[in-house]
């Protein structure tokens, strides 16, 4: 197995980063152990449970399925760009008033899932929201409480809440 | 008592979003895997068998040694003698005790077993050498399912035993052969329910940091018991159990998988001593859904014996459960077993009851107390029967179960094993379930046209009881010796009048942080943004049991409430001495201590803060010392009894066999409701993992015992595309018999979801005269029900 290193550069959460990093390191461990952005988690490592997505070029993905050395010159955001301060923003809002969280371990992805929904459509109906999540597992709250919170989420921003984030 | 917990000056009772949350969201939660690691951090990576059963003949790990990065190699030989072995159960009438060496030296007993274990400077080079480690296997015969271990040739897996049943049971009562002889219908069938994996988002892990100077080691492991798990890691590696830390950090999910010391933590810690570095180790899912304790695979022959009228009389039970390679620590072989006896009886008036009950030891995952452990599948069976007695006696399902649920004027009710029924609103809950699923609309309409668009349409009902909060005398009685069965709380004001509350449990995800801080606040009459509840870890606060069967509520919100109440009366008494009132009149509410409805009479609760830490010109009361904090532990009478109707509704497509619940309803009641919000989500999300198991979820063996599923492409999960909108409507009769008034819930929601949704594909499946008897109903299943028949219209 190469370990030599290679040099990529990019965007993270808003801030440049360059580093060396062996071909076979995958996105999700660069950004957990490199960058120690660990509101990144991994459930299964294989693409399926959803709680490692970000956001790469303004498209969610999956970072366990992704490389890192893919990731020379683009622009990656992860959950902790949501509210690194002050208020949460009003997805994350709405996950806590209607309790859509429990162990949190799947939350960051759900949170990356519905900001990529509501920025596409403004007014999901429950269907809509239903399918949009299939692609991420909660195991704690039988996912009613987070659609009852996406649901709410959209209709404080068509009340005009600044912004999706 | 019938009381509504909603003093609208009280907490408790209240629908709070919870404390914990903000970080959470933010993604600056800190799971095992986040914690910080020093520099110097070595990886741990096990070597798996790849058979169910095979002899080890060799182990050469001469390349993995010299692969990049690599620390040490470890075999089992390397711990023999140095880690004593895992026992799970004790010499008593019914258990044949094993010994688990913590790494298997000449047998492995099921696919996922470690052989050995690499230590190196990263995950991904420690993976390279694993690869590299030569295992010499002389494969065995494997034992996949009860009836083959149970042959009289088949091969006897653990020394020392004389067959593979590891416990079994039996039980009868007076009276039980002549009043079954005599019923008038008895409905009968065998149910099997099938293996499942618990995938808990966060698969298993742990961290073990190891200060030599002091001796000392900092183990940090997602577990649902920190202190079980520090006492098993002293005990086994000889080590003084002061010298032990334990963190359950941010837990990722437990459901009872995480409620097992596993060999992986023992071994990580015994590492990190040995190496004199930190040392890491975090599944990958694949191992996960190999090796944490999977569950629910028993078979239940019940038969439930009846009057004409529809009256219960007795059931008669013969249980097997197939409990996997090992018996886990704490709860050993008896665990599904012994529970899936005692829960069968439910929620009505059934005078007799007969079982045998075995806990069967094969070559596959050992197996545990999986939400719910043996309840769902025990419920399963008879809320199943119960519906066909109903068809079979001309019944309503709804009326056979009216004729025979617990009333009022039944309580308290000793059912057929002996457990009492103190409190609850068995026929209530279904009531209201019942009238909010519009249920006797449904069956005019279903009578009117079975099928009016196309798709088959059926209502299940199912009526359960879950027994939470189990204390030190019922495990004893169970034979289970080492799970203590109490929690304990230590509640300390600070300075500056705010309270920081460390309780002996630990959450994964259950809303602890918030619930306990609305007991202790409505307690010290302080807002909750004033109480901070720190819990998981054994180098702070009181020493205690974990977070499992449904008992969070009730044993550590018990010793809060307890805890808070002994700091309460401390308060009480140095403000009568400055107020000049007795401590009796005196109330706390809002920061203020006053007297009773003398509100002008009454100073800050900071004030007595500052008093009791001479921080403050007057003096205490002669005799009162200095502080404000207090401990208790609290150990619950008896287990508390929950009680639940739900009602489901489903659609089935007659042509791919695919199964839509259209209406999900719960009726409970879990005593005084501390968080209504909290419980609505402990329900929610299990109901949905109950449905999950009903029509996805299956782990697959094959017939060497090899797992079929060892990915979430194949171990099906339910998303939130096939998950149902649930109504769930609160019941609160508060148990007598506890510390406020608390019940459990976390099971309560797989149990019922599990008859409800079958007795709904069965009632849609009806006009084909199917007989439900195994689950999953996956399409293919629920093809076959169809064709089993042809309709009768």
């Amino acid at each position: 197995m190469s370990t030599a290193k290679h040099r990529i550069a990019l965007t993270v959460n808003g801030r440049k980063i360059v580093r060396e990093i062996e071909p076979r390191l995958l996105l999700s461990d660069f950004l957990r152990s490199e960058l120690r952005l660990t509101g990144t988690h991994v459930g299964c490592g294989h693409g399926v449970c959803g709680a490692c997505t970000v956001s790469i070029n303004g498209s969610t993905a999956r970072s366990c399925l992704t490389f890192a050395i893919q990731m020379d010159g683009a622009v990656i955001e992860t959950v902790e760009s949501l509210a690194p301060r002050g208020p949460l923003s009003v997805i994350q809002q709405a996950f806590h008033e209607h309790h859509a969280l429990q162990c949190g371990f799947c939350t960051p992805g759900f949170l990356m899932t519905a900001r990529e929904l509501l920025a596409r459509d403004p007014d999901p109906s429950e269907e809509t929201i239903r399918t949009a999540l299939s692609g991420n597992i909660c195991r704690c709250t039988g996912y009613v409480h987070i659609v009852r919170a996406i649901r709410a989420a959209a209709r404080k921003l068509a009340e005009g809440a600044s912004h999706v984030d | 008592m019938s009381t509504k917990s909603d003093d609208p000056r009280g907490l408790i009772g209240r629908r709070i979003p919870r404390k914990e949350d903000d970080r959470l969201l933010r993604g600056f939660g800190t799971y095992t895997d986040d914690v910080e690691e020093p520099v110097g951090t070595l990886h741990a990576v096990f070597v798996m068998s790849p058979h169910a059963h095979a002899r080890i003949v060799s182990i050469d790990v001469g390349e993995a040694q010299q692969s990049e990065g690599v620390v040490a190699v470890y075999t089992g030989a390397d711990f023999a003698g140095r880690v004593k072995p895992i026992v799970s159960d004790i010499e008593q009438p019914g258990y044949q005790p094993i010994n688990r060496v913590i790494m298997a030296t000449d047998r492995v007993r099921f696919v996922g077993e470690a052989v050995a274990v690499v230590v190196a400077e990263s995950r991904y080079l420690a993976e390279d050498a694993a690869d590299l480690v030569r295992v010499d296997y002389e494969e065995l015969a494997p034992v996949v399912d009860v009836d083959q271990a149970t042959q009289p040739d088949a091969p006897v897996l653990h020394d020392g035993t004389t067959d593979n049943v590891l416990f079994q049971a039996s039980y009868k009562t007076a009276g039980f052969d002549e009043v079954f002889a005599a019923a008038d219908h008895v409905v009968q069938d065998t149910f099997q329910s099938h293996r499942l994996a618990v995938v808990a988002l966060e698969p298993r892990g742990c961290f073990a940091v190891y200060d030599r100077g002091h001796d000392r080691l900092t183990l940090w492991t997602s577990t649902q018991i920190p202190h079980i798990v520090r006492t098993a890691i002293a005990n086994l590696l000889d080590w003084d159990e002061t010298r032990l830390r334990v963190i359950a950090p941010d837990v990722g999910g437990g459901f009872g998988t995480k409620a097992y010391v596993y060999p992986e933590e023992l071994i990580v810690s015994f590492l990190a001593r040995e190496l004199q570095a930190p040392v890491k180790w975090i599944s990958d899912r694949r191992e996960d859904l190999m090796t944490s304790a999977q569950g629910r695979e028993y078979r239940f022959n019940v038969a439930l014996a009846f009057r004409k009228d529809g009256t219960l009389l007795a059931a008669k039970a013969k249980i097997d459960c197939n409990i996997g390679a090992y018996p886990g620590f704490p709860f050993g072989a008896s665990a599904e077993a012994g529970g899936a006896a005692i829960y069968l009886p439910g929620p009505y008036r059934m005078p007799h009851y007969a079982y045998e009950t075995r806990a069967i030891t094969t070559t596959t995952c050992p197996s545990g107390v999986y939400r719910g452990v043996a309840a769902p599948a025990a419920f399963f069976a008879t809320e199943v029967l119960m519906d066909r007695a109903a068809r079979e006696l001309g019944f309503d399902p709804a009326d056979i179960r009216r004729k025979n649920v617990l009333v009022a004027a039944d309580l308290p009710y000793k059912n057929a094993t002996g457990i009492v029924y103190s409190s609850g609103s068995f026929d209530t809950c279904l009531e209201r379930a019942l009238e909010a699923s519009g249920y006797a609309a449904f069956r005019q309409a279903q009578t009117a046209d079975r099928m009016r668009d196309g798709k088959l349409r059926g209502v299940g009902i199912a009526n359960v009881v879950e027994h939470t909060g189990q204390g030190a005398s019922r495990y004893r009685q169970r034979g289970i010796l080492y799970v203590p069965g109490f929690d304990a709380a230590h509640v300390k004001i600070e300075p500056n009048g705010r309270a920081i509350v460390w309780v002996s449990e630990c959450t994964q995800g259950q809303g602890h942080l918030t619930s306990f801080a609305q007991i202790a606040a409505e307690q010290l009459g302080i807002g909750i943004d004033d109480v901070t509840i720190i819990e998981g870890d054994t180098g702070q606060g009181p020493y205690g049991t974990g977070t499992f069967a449904s008992r969070g509520a009730v044993v550590a919100g018990g010793a809060t409430l307890r805890a808070s109440q002994k700091v309460a009366e401390k308060i009480r008494r140095i403000a009568a001495h400055v107020l000049e009132a007795a401590p009796d009149d005196l109330e706390l509410a809002d920061g203020q201590v006053s007297v009773k409805g003398v509100r002008q009479l009454s100073m800050p609760i900071r004030e007595i803060a500052a008093m009791a830490h001479s921080m403050d010109p007057r003096a205490l009361p002669d005799g009162e010392s200095f502080g404000l904090e207090a401990t208790d532990y609290y150990d619950p009478p008896v287990a508390s009894i929950t009680n639940a109707a739900h009602v489901a509704e489903v659609s089935i497509d007659p042509v791919t066999g695919l199964v839509t619940i259209e209406k999900y309803i719960v009726a409970h009641d879990c005593g005084r409701v501390i968080n209504p919000l909290i419980v609505d989500g402990q329900i929610h999300g299990a109901v949905v993992q109950g449905l999950s198991s009903v029509l996805s979820e299956a782990m697959r063996y094959d017939e060497s015992g090899q797992p079929m599923t060892g990915t979430l492409m194949d171990y099906l999960v339910s998303t939130a595309a096939d998950a149902p909108d649930i109504t769930v409507l609160h019941e609160e009769n508060w148990s007598p018999d506890t510390a406020g008034g608390f019940k459990g819930v976390g099971e309560g929601g797989v149990i019922g979801a599990l008859p409800a949704a079958a007795n709904a594909i069965a009632d849609a499946l009806a006009p084909f005269g199917a007989r439900i008897n195994r689950l999953p109903l996956l399409p293919s299943a629920v093809i076959a029900l169809m064709k089993a028949s042809p309709p009768q219209r």
